[in-house]
């Protein structure tokens, strides 16, 4: 997690350039002599199979920006000005992520140089981790552009519905403690930063990295692994129940069936009121336990599916809503253990610091008395 | 070694050699006389299901009696159920300097054993908690999703790789001997028990684990256990896992990283003021 929080730091350089960076999968079509968009199973199901990654939708905004009304792809200029943008951030992770706002960086560039340190900068970098002298770090990227103007397609206009009064609410309650100056428990970070969970959307909506998944099937069952935080969801597809509502749990009861060659998969059951349906499951306004996911996974080529998740909460949105991006197979691309809680040293640390900032204040208070 | 000495365990070494060779027999006839067992369609074991072990292999693998727990408060419930080793041979070859760290975990367990902390199991105990596991195999490679934790580690059935790095439930390979599912795992970070008594390895443990149907519903796991630095020799857990069978039996959700952050941050949450 240290490593996660390091990463968005070093990566907020990079954020304002690839936020508009990003992609849709279908502008090379890398050759892959295998698998084709009517793959079959053995047991005759549609062959999803294999390791995929939303990688090529990073940098896509999730709410479309307003000035794009309900233009849902970009203009061929556009595109270009994307394409430009997704080969830059390849060269920045090529180049080892040139995280320059990091005065440990600068002053390691300058000692190459022979030249005096630059003074440091304002502000919280520079601080923390960006205090000791780190080389550059690496994220995912987009291999192609996206044609989507955003990760919304569905309202028209490609951004939330309005929330109800009392998910705004919850809303606003979360963000205050998420934002607390000094944090008084690891109950103010998120259900990620915890290492509990990203939940089944934020396990899938693409970030700066893990955005791979691993789909495993056998006849009645698809199965899919998350890298991040090693989740993983049993999607029976032999056309059993939800579980008793009484049952309720992170990632929710998914069950399955096929639609011709469309992995349909409808998730219940979630506990609520902690999560949210964005990015790493906290962006956004906490989920209610009605809260209903219905994801289609369509294989559109030998390396490519179309995914697409309707969100349905009433009692948080005033009207469905529906995410589509696809997910690729990338040559080399594999999924590695993320033992996230294990090696959390961040949540002790940040803590204790808290505390000694409390104590610090404490003295401060005392010695005005 | 939970209660007395080494000289109690030695007292059933014989009882639990003569159990383990019971034991061991047993997937060879179930070879021979080949019982009803699911097949893919290639033929293989379709070892596809929600798996359980009996027994109390994950309080102490070695054979060991009913004991108070570590929390008087909790009672009859956290109290230590006795059990039968799976141990073949009954005791594990610690090395002199490893039996001492054996018994220092254990003094120690409440404060080090993974499970305490909802770290991942690693392998063999992920085998054997007290919880489910599915296994989902596909005609290509198998995944063991563990329901403690949300563990899960996919079996490499292609050409074998080689571990990238160490971690917790390391890096497996797998291929077929027979109608034997052997699976090799090796890069292992040396973090993981094997049980709630403290009983360890190092990160140069190597597990061979094979899993051999015995009818439809039982399967014999086995597991050879390699680790120089730790133990005199390569020894042997073996016991039976069971299919849940009941109706829409399925793996669950025990995300536990919650039910542990009071006890490893506890201390540094902020006290409400008087």
């Amino acid at each position: 997690m240290n490593q996660r929080i390091f990463l968005w730091m070093a990566m907020a350089a990079v954020a304002p350039l690839s936020s508009v960076a990003g992609q849709t999968a279908s502008q090379t079509t890398p050759k892959s002599s295998k698998p084709a968009a009517d793959a079959k199973t053995p047991w005759g199901d549609p062959d999803i199979q294999g390791t995929w990654t939303s990688d090529d939708t990073w940098g896509v905004p999730f709410e479309r920006p307003k000035n794009f009304g309900t233009r849902a792809t970009l203009t061929e200029d556009e595109l270009k000005d994307r394409q430009k943008r997704v080969e830059q951030s390849e060269e920045f992770v090529g180049t080892g992520g040139g995280n320059t706002h990091s005065p440990a960086v600068a002053e390691l560039q300058a000692k190459e140089k022979g030249e005096a340190a630059p003074a440091p900068a304002a502000g919280r970098f520079g601080r923390g981790v960006d205090s000791a002298p780190v080389p550059g770090h690496w994220g995912e990227f987009a291999r192609r552009p996206s044609h989507q103007t955003s990760q919304i397609v569905e309202p028209a206009d490609g951004r939330l519905p309005a929330l109800t009064p009392e998910a705004q609410a919850k809303l606003d309650a979360k963000n205050k403690v998420r934002r607390e100056a000094i944090p008084a428990s690891y109950t103010n970070w998120s259900y990620y930063d915890r290492c509990i969970t990203r939940g089944v959307a934020g396990s899938i909506l693409p970030v700066i990295y893990g955005n791979g998944l691993e789909i495993v099937q056998t006849p009645g069952y698809v199965a899919i692994r998350y890298e991040m935080v090693h989740d993983v969801r049993i999607i029976p597809t032999d056309g059993r129940p939800h579980l008793s509502s009484n049952i309720r749990s992170y990632m929710g009861d998914a069950v399955g069936h096929w639609e011709g060659k469309t992995l349909v998969v409808e998730t219940t059951n979630f506990l609520g009121d902690r999560m949210a349906v964005g990015v790493n499951g906290d962006g956004g306004a906490p989920y209610s336990e009605d809260l209903k996911l219905t994801e289609r996974f369509t294989r559109a080529s030998g390396n490519s599916i179309n995914y697409e998740m309707i969100v349905d909460d009433p009692k948080t949105y005033t009207a469905t809503w529906k995410v589509a991006f696809p997910i690729t197979q990338e040559p080399g691309y594999q999924l590695f253990e993320y033992a996230c809680h294990e090696g959390n040293m961040a949540m002790h640390n940040m803590l204790s610091a808290a505390r000694m900032e409390d104590k610090k204040a404490a003295a401060a208070a005392a010695g005005q008395k | 070694m939970l209660f007395g000495g080494l000289g109690m365990k030695h007292s059933h070494i014989l009882a639990a050699t003569s159990a383990a060779a019971f034991l061991c027999m047993i997937p060879a006839v179930a070879q021979t006389a080949a019982p009803r067992i699911p097949r893919m369609a290639d033929g293989k074991p379709n070892l596809t299901g929600l798996w359980q072990a009996m027994g109390t292999a994950d309080w102490d693998i070695e054979d060991h009696s009913a004991a108070a727990g570590p929390f008087f408060q909790l009672g009859a419930i956290g109290a230590i159920p006795p059990g039968q080793g799976v141990v073949e041979g009954g005791a594990i070859p610690y090395k002199p300097a490893a039996l001492e760290q054996k018994n220092k975990n254990f003094a120690n367990r409440m404060k080090d054993d993974p499970e305490v902390k909802c770290y991942m199991p690693g392998v063999p105990r992920a085998a054997y908690l007290p919880y489910p596991f599915q296994i989902i195999q596909s005609n290509k490679d198998v995944l063991f999703a563990y329901e403690y934790a949300t563990t899960n580690r996919l079996i490499n059935m292609g050409k074998p790789q080689e571990a990238a790095t160490d971690t917790w439930m390391g890096t497996s390979n797998g291929h077929w001997e027979k109608d034997t599912l052997v699976v090799d795992v090796t890069g292992f970070n040396g973090n993981a028990w094997f049980d709630r008594a403290g009983d360890f390895a190092s990160d140069s443990l190597h597990v061979v684990e094979r899993y051999s149907l015995l009818d439809a519903n039982t399967m014999n796991y086995e597991a050879t256990i390699e680790d120089p630095a730790t133990f005199t020799r390569p020894w042997k857990i073996n016991l039976i896992l069971y299919r849940h069978r009941e109706k829409d039996a399925r793996l669950l959700e025990f995300k536990c990283v919650e039910f542990t952050e009071q006890l490893l941050y506890g201390d540094l949450v902020r006290k409400p003021s008087k």
